[in-house]
């Protein structure tokens, strides 16, 4: 059974370059939240496999979705993909239970790497 | 008349390649401060040049304020100026986060450099992601700590017809402070502009 990812960005072109930037070996449906508050809702109505998350966003930011899922013992793989590169903000991230940072804009070889070391594809 | 307006999607794809780049920007920032800096999202506005006075009155009119100014220019017409206004009460506390002697750098110095900083490391991550690349005039001091600063912004408004307004709050773990940056651009790097746009999200 194919599992589904969430794309979660406020920006329309950020989410599309995530959408073309996953390897073709990813067999999985794609669904979109444009804030952490929209992403939380998909996540607990629906069985989620791997979140691409941005941090940076109106109403919830993607920090805010982390401590969510961590809270709520949510079984679901967060890939944080974000502008915010400070080591600070990575650490923290991390500490909160992401699998892994990818710094904007998404390059596809690392998302390919992290996506395999994982066993996404 | 060529249309100088910009559509939903360009201006979705500024509003990220300017996140983009005010992630490169706080990321120096905290590095050379040694600290953590808030990212929130900054608010764009496009706007008629001519609307920028009035836009700002409010926010600084009667108050000492700092607006300088810096030149940029690009490859292939992709020009304009940018202007940090931000309240002088800030200032010191920059200058003291920046390592300043208060006596040794004079005021003017302390507030180009500063402008320096927040704008050029901004305006390079842009321009990274534009595929292009900056160089720079040396930082004028429009107005500082006068009265006559809405005059002043018109005088300089007044050359360019279109005016990309960013907003910025520099929030630190320890002090946070707000300052405006508006970037004008003359109407046919508005069309550079654009097509440059076109082509990133005509590439996703």
């Amino acid at each position: 059974m194919a599992l589904t990812a969430l794309i979660c960005d406020d920006s329309l072109l950020a989410r599309n370059q995530m959408k073309k930037s996953l390897p073709a070996a990813f067999d999985a449906e794609i669904v979109t939240a444009t804030n952490g508050l929209e992403a939380l809702t998909v996540l607990r109505g629906q069985e989620i496999g791997v979140v691409f998350l941005d941090l940076t966003m109106p109403e919830l930011d993607g920090v805010g979705v982390l401590e969510a899922i961590k809270a709520e013992r949510m079984d679901v793989f967060v890939i944080v993909v974000s502008a915010d590169i400070q080591p600070e903000m990575q650490k923290r991230v991390m500490d909160l239970g992401a699998l892994a940072f990818i710094q904007k804009p998404v390059n596809t070889d690392k998302l390919s790497a992290v996506m395999r070391q994982y066993g996404l594809i | 008349m060529t249309d100088l307006s910009f559509t939903e999607e360009q201006r979705d794809c500024l509003q990220e390649l300017i996140n983009v780049a005010m992630g490169l920007a706080s990321d120096k920032l905290a590095r050379f401060l040694n600290t953590f800096v808030h990212l929130q999202v900054p608010a764009i506005g496009l706007v008629n040049a001519a609307e920028i006075p009035e836009q700002f009155r409010g926010q600084y009119q009667g108050l000492n304020s700092s607006m300088i100014s810096l030149g940029f220019f690009g490859d292939g017409g992709l020009r304009g100026e940018t202007i940090l206004l931000y309240q002088l009460e800030n200032a010191g506390k920059i200058a003291a986060l920046l390592g300043y002697d208060d006596d040794a750098t004079s005021e003017a110095e302390m507030l180009t450099d500063i402008s320096s900083i927040l704008t050029t490391t901004f305006l390079n991550g842009l321009a990274e992601q534009l595929d292009n690349s900056f160089s720079y005039a040396a930082p004028r001091i429009i107005s500082s700590r006068d009265n006559d600063f809405i005059s002043k912004l018109e005088q300089t408004a007044f050359h360019w017809q279109l005016a990309l307004k960013v907003d910025i709050r520099y929030e630190l773990t320890d002090y946070s402070f707000d300052c405006n940056m508006i970037l004008l651009i003359p109407g046919e790097a508005v069309l550079k502009l654009k097509a440059i746009l076109d082509n990133v999200l005509a590439e996703f």
